[in-house]
């Protein structure tokens, strides 16, 4: 190495919301066109390192030095004109707009405020054959495929002159191909010099890309390694550690017919089915893990009635029927589906959490469509009791109530109706440890009382502490199933991962 | 010692806890309040300012004419309002009203009884309401857009069915709702303060009400919690069309005659008595008390204002200020208050 400084040299950064360490102590250098993966497991810190990178957030300690001078971000755009650029997993661009338009935001070319629309659409093509992209800038931005849409995002970045070039799970949601094809454009930057961090948890893609993998765990960078003389199992290892949440042995499933099947669902477009069977039984809960994009939460909102699209067959309690077409469908089957975005689909925050618990059981509590006062304060504080929701009142805003507690008010206005069949997805994203350790309790006390439970989730430690029985998907299949006693954070990750 | 220091420290927790509990509790009472409170001592303000401005203000006949003058906009705004908290809009209701107003002297005048014709016209503005219910919820058009084109349709078959002329009621006692019921009061004050008050139980206390409030907080939620929210909405567009017609009746019973001319600002005044009484325009917060006392402010003011012989177009520069004002001080108060 000479003695230049390297292009990114980030030293004790930390970070924390409120008691949460989000980021502790981080230290990390990127050289000049050289592919930094970092990997973890959600909620290791990935999103907040990518974060302070792209000035979104500022660290509570640390400094961060580009090319060998230190810099300070105090917002997103500080950071574009450092060059440094955040390919966020959710893209922003303008859909109404030209490829041309959005690779020149902000400065198209124009004389006396009047935009040049030829000229626009030379400079863009230049922009993108500047780093031997091809790309027909003319086309309207909605009209792209979501890879396509990536590139351009990356041709913005390297308009306004970016030298470091942070993306976050950016194959999320491509195909097969259209990784190909951005993997090759990544590479092609790196041989001119960019310096590129990738965030993902794709143990395949790290092995095809990247010169040096470093490892989060818990907000503490635990390894920085070679991945041409590291294995899969040493990184997967590094991601997990060791301990974790404990529940107890669930009991023996005694019921031997099925109450839910799944048969030959399959369904076209990203993420896809192909061709999945599963059965739960009475007293069991069925794990269904996968990374983002695996097809899980097509089994799961196809069991809400979501997915009218989905080809197939389910067999509740030995009746056979089409894939349900809404959600109607769905619950008169006996399914209560407890969604993944509590806020968008799962809640009304404006109301009280009463009003919330009961939404999904209004007949019940009432007669000749006049609620019952008395009888829905009950059912309300019944429920917030089973699931130990902490409140001052029920007539509280739900929306004023912590993560942990509003998933719980979910799960419990879905638990009103009595449901057999129980399907959750991602029953825990965003909630503290403590709310999601009593959930994962209590499903398992729900499983036990005989209801039959599909957790669907891309959370690898829930899905192997929770579940009875773990089904794993890749690709929209089943690629593997691992018994009660034979599971481990390790294979599952294995098997979703094609490591 | 230590073990003494960890356990005084422990009850210390739990103490504080215990005391925090009820003025928190208290606080909550006052949350749900204050929001009327904020409008309801704004009221008072007008209300002792008019006094003083104007010794004619405070007196019961003219308590009587500002209720009399905003019945026929507080039955509007009802139906603005469930159709608000719905979490939509209605501004057909500058349609319907003179759609209404029209045909009820009409038929009326065939002759037709009161209660025949009434019900007609509740039926007709429902069946508005009915248009703009399946136009939002079926074809998909953004209520806005829905309902601008409803307002020009109904407004412009008014003044076909009429060829704008205007027409007087033959019998003048089928203009009932202009009459006096007793010590003053008119029936248009009677009929306001019963569709109020049922309004305001439907919403409340019935599955109904909770499913407006649902679909107008979160509609995909509401929509996977298994409400029908397309037949809910639909049925609050029947509402909010069937209250504007027979706001339309009650204009023709005042002025003894059908006119399409009439309820014009019937739209914009009755959102702006919804927003005055603290409901969002997104839906899924307001309701009918807010929106009545809205109504009474913006009244009021219009009453208060021409007692004092202030032209009529700085009455609209008041109205609109008031308007800024309410809306801007609440604003304020949750940005003070850090709430987001």
């Amino acid at each position: 190495m000479t003695g230049a400084p390297p292009l990114l040299a980030v030293s004790g950064v930390s970070k924390s919301y409120g008691a949460y360490r989000a980021l502790t102590d981080f230290d990390f250098t990127v050289e000049a066109g050289q592919s930094v993966s970092v990997i973890g497991e959600n909620g290791a810190g990935k999103s907040t390192l990518a974060k302070i990178l792209a000035g979104a957030i500022r660290p509570d300690s640390g400094t961060i030095a580009l090319e060998g001078e230190e810099v300070h971000f105090s917002t997103p755009r500080d950071a574009i004109k450092r060059g440094v650029a955040f390919i966020p997993q959710e893209l922003a661009y303008l859909p109404n707009l030209s490829v041309a338009d959005n690779i020149l935001v902000g400065a198209w070319p124009n004389r006396f405020g009047i935009t040049n629309r030829r000229m626009t659409v030379v400079k863009a093509t230049e922009e993108a054959r500047r780093f031997g992209i091809d790309l027909d800038v003319a086309r309207p931005m909605a009209r792209l495929k979501l890879g396509e849409r990536q590139i351009v995002e990356i041709v913005k970045a390297l308009a306004r002159r970016a030298r470091l070039m942070v993306l976050d799970e950016p194959t999320a949601s491509l195909s097969d191909q259209e990784s190909k094809i951005l993997f090759s454009v990544l590479k092609n930057l790196n041989r001119q010099g960019v310096g590129i961090v990738y965030i993902s948890h794709r143990m395949d893609e790290v092995y095809r890309f990247s010169d040096r993998v470093d490892v989060l765990r818990n907000g503490v960078h635990v390894a920085s390694v070679s991945p041409s003389n590291t294995t899969p199992a040493q990184l997967i290892e590094y991601m997990l550690g060791q301990a974790g949440e404990q529940l107890p042995a669930s009991g023996e499933v005694t019921a031997k017919e099925p109450r839910l099947s799944l048969m030959g669902w399959q369904a076209e477009g990203v993420p896809s089915l192909r061709g999945v069977d599963l059965e739960v039984r009475s007293g069991e809960i069925v794990g269904v893990f996968g990374l983002r994009g695996a097809g899980q939460e097509l089994v799961a909102e196809g069991l809400a009635g979501l997915h009218g699209h989905i080809r197939g067959d389910v067999v509740v309690k030995g009746r056979r029927g089409r894939v349900f077409g809404t959600p109607r469908q769905a619950r008169r089957a006996g399914i209560s589906y407890v969604p993944a975005e509590r806020k968008r689909e799962g809640l009304v925050l404006s109301m009280s959490i009463q009003a919330n618990l009961t939404l999904l059981v209004l007949r019940q509590i009432s007669r000749f469509g006049i609620r019952l006062a008395t009888l829905e304060r009950r059912r309300a504080a019944e429920l917030a009791r089973r699931l130990n929701i902490r409140y001052r009142s029920l007539d509280q805003r739900t929306g004023d109530l912590s993560g942990g507690n509003q998933q719980k008010v979910l799960v419990g206005s879905r638990l009103a109706s009595r449901p057999t069949i129980f399907v959750l997805q991602e029953p825990t994203r965003g909630v503290d440890v403590g709310a999601r350790v009593e959930i994962h309790k209590f499903l398992r006390e729900l499983a036990q009382g005989g209801a039959a439970i599909v957790l669907v989730t891309s959370d690898v430690e829930e899905a192997v502490v929770v579940s009875d029985r773990l089904v794993i998907m890749r690709d929209g299949a089943i690629v593997g199933e691992l018994a009660a006693s034979r599971k481990t954070q390790a294979q599952a990750l294995a098997l979703a991962t094609a490591a | 010692m230590a073990e003494e220091g960890r356990s005084t420290a422990e009850s210390g927790v739990a103490a504080s806890l215990g005391a925090m509990a009820r003025p928190m509790l208290r606080g909550q009472i006052l949350d749900r309040s204050i929001q009327f409170l904020g409008i309801g001592t704004f009221y008072v303000v007008i209300l002792i300012f008019f006094s003083f401005a104007e010794p004619n203000f405070l007196q019961y006949s003219n308590a009587i004419n500002i209720l009399s003058a905003v019945s026929v906009l507080g039955i509007v705004a009802v139906g603005q309002a469930i159709a608000i908290v719905s979490g939509g809009f209605d501004l057909s209701v500058s349609g319907t009203l003179p759609l209404g107003a029209v045909a009820y002297a009409a038929i009326v005048n065939r002759p037709t009884g009161v209660l025949q014709a009434t019900l007609l016209v509740l039926l007709l503005g429902a069946a508005i309401g009915l248009g703009n219910g399946l136009i939002i919820n079926k074809i998909g058009i953004n209520p806005l857009i829905t309902t601008l084109g409803t307002l020009s349709i109904g407004a412009g078959l008014a003044f076909v069915f009429t060829n704008g002329i205007t027409t007087p009621l033959k019998d003048l006692n089928t203009g009932i709702w202009g009459n006096t019921a007793f010590a003053g009061i008119t029936y248009d004050v009677i009929a306001l303060v019963v569709i109020g008050i049922v309004s305001f139980l439907v919403l409340r206390y019935t599955t109904f009400g909770r499913a407006v409030y649902a679909i107008g907080g979160n509609r995909e939620a509401a929509r996977l919690a298994g409400i029908r929210v397309d037949l809910v909405s639909t049925v609050v567009y029947m509402i909010s069309g069937a209250l504007a017609a027979f706001a339309g009746e009650v204009v023709t019973s005042q002025l003894l005659a059908g006119s399409a001319t009439v309820g014009g600002a019937a739209a914009l005044s009755s959102i702006a008595a919804v927003i005055l009484g603290g409901a969002a325009l997104t839906g899924g917060e307001g309701g009918i008390v807010g929106t009545l006392l809205g109504v009474l402010i913006l009244g009021t003011i219009a009453d208060g204002m021409a007692l004092m012989h202030v032209a009529s177009f700085y009455q609209q520069i008041a109205t609109g200020a008031v308007l800024l004002l309410a809306v801007g001080f609440g604003r304020l108060r949750q940005l003070l208050g850090g709430r987001h």
